[in-house]
């Protein structure tokens, strides 16, 4: 397992020589022009071009002179062969961009201040960049079907369109669910559905992020929040064992949206539509306070009272009946301090893991299981690892006097969860109410993925990383740091200052881990000073 | 104590050590001076400032270089408008870009009426503090006056923030010049009058002359500009040492001092004043017709009507205002003259809509560094005068 940084594709050919501006460049043969300028940190304007889609020019904004053609040529559609000489920065070439950006104003609304795109919009940047001429028209604009509910997630603001057809390219080529097109010309082009089609696709969010400019909008996000006002935090989504890299957008400590973050090895740039809501579950009916026997607790009361309680079964050498459940939704430092307390403390010669049932994937990104860190609790116990099944059958067989569970993920049947009722003590580390949250005698809140520092392992074994983007809702706290506090109340002494150094703990003890890599503390970006980011 | 038994211990000969200020009226409220006395002589002082410290400097890396504008007003508040000049030259000089002759001339225009507030106050203080209340309400009227000019030509009374990055934000109203010319002979009255009024004052002249006296060499050491080294004879001012705007089109003159002591800086600010109203005289006449902003769509805002008309203009406006400005990566010293001295901005850019840094050098900063070498060894009440020629203004010194 091998956390891998965040890259771009290599570009792949024999190097040949090509001139840009008259600038000596060593550039693969048979690579697209566009992305090797790009590379190069040569500036140049696009719409239609996207890293992850085909390329179909129609945008013509990255047109470039080309020695020996004609006509000027749209970079993204140029194979880089030996000896090209491109012209990139001639007036002859900022005029073509000049007058093409006029051309995509003529007809586009002035929405701005109420349209969700601005602020990342890549029109808006290009438009700054290249042209910041002023009008020159003074006929009225095109009217276009406006605010079309086209989908179940989207709406469609024709009129903003500018038919750079990423949108019909993205369903067409990488969710291969053909539900937009273009129909009609000319000036009255739109972007529709397909015939007999809603835009209801898992996908469908995608194109919000690509839609270069506001014509396609999530209506969840709607009218939610201006962007530049939001944070950025890098995280990774929890809502199945894919793991796809994301960006946290929160703003006053209340997450807003998350956005796919470019990931070759996994994710490309995309992500699902039920992952990006996932973060509603943050907001949704937590657990805010401790409750011992039902009755609201301090934490000092609630922590006195699971130490003093597992200290007497220890000392009574009832240890090993005390069952601990690792979470397949808690990072790997929680599971790891769980597994320590189960196995070293307690000496319960083995643990359990509370997963969520496979549910139905897809054959793009969303796989089967829907458990975000699976692989991650499986690592961690290594071989002294129980199932959810194997726990079902010891509650029945009545071999556990007490349970303590990290997460909200674990599902008995209905007879294994008559049986908690016997149990002496159940202790339940949950951040929403459930069937056995509610049954707890003591139920300490815990923090979700998108409040607390830590590392999962998607289904493929890749450990990566998650950052804290929000406070956890009032007394909620991270799992590894309930369990340490509990675990020192029962005379444990777990010694760990922060998650830091449990997760470097972990990493000398867990073989599977080894290689993991904590990475750099990122502060929260404000989006407003990051750049456009289109 | 009897006669009989005289005390036999000698009185105690350790310095008495009083705190002055902050909360002391004549400090202004935010300067602490903790004074070493022998009887009435401060053997020792020690100026501790930053009670009025807002974090200017930090406060601009969080914002877009055209939102700095109502900061730099809150510097020196008495003149804002010189403030406001001085950071819109500073960033100009950054982004290399050559400002309309009319927008110069009404920043020089609004700048001297703004360096005429500021001397009428400190002269005002000056009074005031010694017990000559009357000059005070004399002088604060015709400050009044001004005030009312430059609240019909920005909108504002106080802060202004008026001057644009490129320009200024409004063109002169009508009959602006015609009022700022029946204005300057009233306010030329008044500092008459107060002339006549301090001048010749036994008791003021007893306290302001060979009261606070620093050498030119000492003053330079120290970095003291503006009237505080005029005072003391050196004729520094940037307006003519490195003019910019269209100061090198005005004839004006430097009052310089000879002794560089308190009377010297109050006589320069009163000559000083004359000299402003001067070169307002010459700019309202000189001031030619045209654009008060360049015509540059990355760094002036269109107007309005292009704004909610056009898409361009939209976006136009939504990138400055959200993005703001970019100047090309560089860092830029420019400085101006400001009521109390140079005032200087540091800025550096990284390309980006804020600065990476914005470094204020504040004139009267550098006036209470000296200010312990100028009280040392004098007595407790000779601070006072000297604290207010040096006239120390909170918002900037502390920034």
């Amino acid at each position: 397992m091998t956390t891998t940084e965040n890259k771009l594709p290599e570009l792949e050919g024999e190097p040949v020589e090509i001139s840009i501006d008259g600038e000596k460049y060593e550039a693969p043969a048979g690579a697209n022009l566009l992305e090797f300028m790009i590379g190069q940190g040569i500036e140049v304007p696009y719409f239609c071009y996207h890293p992850g889609l085909a390329v179909v020019a129609v945008c013509r904004q990255c047109l470039v002179e080309l020695k020996g053609m004609p006509k000027l040529v749209p970079a993204c559609q140029t194979n880089i062969s030996e000896g090209m000489d491109i012209i990139n920065s001639s007036e002859k070439v900022l005029d073509a961009r000049r007058q093409l950006l006029e051309f995509t104003l003529v007809n586009h609304p002035v929405d701005c201040p109420i349209c969700d795109k601005a602020g990342e919009c890549i029109l808006q940047k290009q438009y700054q960049d290249w042209d910041h001429a002023k009008s020159r028209t003074d006929h009225a604009k095109v009217s276009k079907p406006k605010a079309v509910d086209v989908g179940a997630r989207i709406v469609l603001d024709d009129e903003r369109c500018i038919l750079c057809t990423r949108c019909v390219r993205f369903m067409r080529d990488v969710a291969k669910e053909e539900q937009l097109c273009i129909s009609h010309r000319g000036n009255h082009a739109v972007l529709s559905t397909a015939p007999g089609h809603r835009f209801d696709s898992n996908y469908s969010l995608n194109t919000v992020d690509i839609c270069p400019v506001g014509a396609l909008t999530d209506k969840d996000f709607r009218f939610k929040v201006r962007v530049w006002e939001l944070s950025s935090v890098n995280s990774v989504c929890n809502g199945c064992a894919t793991g796809c890299r994301c960006e946290v957008h929160t703003h006053r400590n209340d997450v807003k949206r998350l956005v796919p973050r470019r990931y070759e090895d996994i994710n490309l740039n995309w992500m699902c539509d039920y992952g990006r809501y996932t973060y509603k579950a943050l907001t949704d009916r937590r657990n805010t306070l401790p409750f011992i026997q039902g009755k609201e607790a301090g934490w000092d009361e609630a922590l006195d009272f699971v130490g003093k309680a597992l200290e007497k079964l220890h000392s009574a050498g009832d240890g090993g009946k005390v069952g601990v459940v690792l979470g397949a939704d808690a990072t790997n430092e929680d599971n790891y301090v769980a597994a320590q307390l189960g196995l070293e403390y307690l000496e319960a010669g083995a643990v359990y893991l509370a997963a969520e049932p496979d549910g139905k994937g897809d054959d793009f990104l969303r796989v089967d299981d829907p458990n975000p860190n699976r692989a991650g609790a499986a690592a961690v116990a290594g071989d002294k690892l129980k199932s959810s099944a194997d726990l079902a059958s010891d509650l029945k067989a009545g071999k556990l006097k007490a349970l303590l569970v990290v997460g909200d993920k674990l599902h008995l049947p209905e007879a294994a969860q008559a049986k908690l009722q016997d149990l002496d003590l159940l202790v339940v580390q949950a951040a929403h109410p459930g069937a056995v949250a509610d049954k707890a005698g003591v139920l300490l809140p815990a923090a979700m993925w998108a409040e607390v520092d830590g590392t999962m392992v998607n289904a493929e074994g890749a450990v990566q990383r998650l950052r804290a983007a929000v406070e956890p809702p009032a007394f909620a706290r991270p799992h590894w740091q309930i369990l340490v506090q509990a675990a020192r109340k029962a005379g444990f002494t777990l010694d760990y200052a922060g998650v830091k150094q449990v997760h470097e703990a972990m990493k000398k003890e867990i073989e599977p881990l080894r290689g993991a890599e904590w990475g750099k503390d990122l502060p929260p970006t404000l989006l407003r000073y990051a750049g456009s980011r289109g | 104590m009897s006669k009989e038994n005289p005390p036999e211990e000698k009185l105690v000969d350790e310095p008495t050590v009083v705190n002055m200020g902050p909360a002391h009226p004549a400090m202004h409220g935010n300067i602490f001076i903790k004074l070493w006395l022998d009887g009435e002589r401060i053997s020792k002082s020690q100026v501790n400032i930053g009670y009025l410290h807002r974090g200017f400097e930090k406060e601009c890396e969080n914002h877009c270089w055209q939102q700095i504008f109502p900061y730099t007003d809150r510097l020196n508040y008495v003149s804002p408008m010189l403030n406001n000049v001085g950071y819109a030259v500073a960033v100009e000089k950054l982004l290399g870009i050559d400002v309309p002759e009319r927008a110069q001339y009404l920043r020089v225009i609004v700048g001297e009426i703004s360096r005429i507030c500021d001397h009428l106050t400190s002269v005002a203080a000056q009074g005031m503090e010694m017990g000559a209340f009357t000059p005070y309400f004399y002088l604060m009227k015709g400050r009044d006056w001004l005030w009312d000019m430059k609240e019909e030509i920005s909108g504002a009374r106080l802060t202004h923030a008026y001057v644009r990055i490129g320009g200024v934000a409004h063109d002169m109203t009508p009959g602006f010049k015609e009022k700022t010319l029946e204005m300057l002979p009233k306010i030329e009255q008044i500092i008459c009058e107060t002339e006549k009024l301090l001048n010749k004052n036994r008791i003021f002249i007893d306290r302001m002359m060979h009261v606070g006296t620093i050498s030119a060499e000492d003053a330079i050491s120290y970095g003291w500009t503006g009237p505080l080294l005029r005072g003391s004879g050196v004729d520094y001012d940037v307006r003519k040492a490195h003019p910019y705007l269209v100061y090198d089109r005005m004839d004006f003159e430097i009052p310089i001092g000879t002794n560089g002591d308190n009377m010297d800086r109050y006589l320069v600010r009163i000559e000083e004043m004359r000299q402003s109203m001067r070169i307002i005289e010459q700019a309202l006449e000189q001031i030619p017709d045209g654009p008060i902003v360049v015509d540059d769509p990355l760094v002036v805002m269109p107007r309005k009507a292009e704004t909610y008309n056009t898409i361009e203009g939209m976006i136009s406006h939504f990138k400055l205002v959200i993005d703001g400005i970019k100047p090309p990566p560089g860092e830029v010293y420019s400085y101006t003259e400001a009521g109390n001295g140079e005032l200087g901005f540091y800025l550096v850019s990284d390309g980006t809509g804020r600065p990476v840094k914005c470094r204020c050098r504040p004139p009267c900063f550098y006036g209470m560094t000296g200010l312990s070498h100028v009280i040392d060894g004098h007595l407790l009440a000779d601070i006072i005068p000297t604290f207010d020629t040096i006239n120390m203004i909170g918002g900037e010194c502390d920034r």
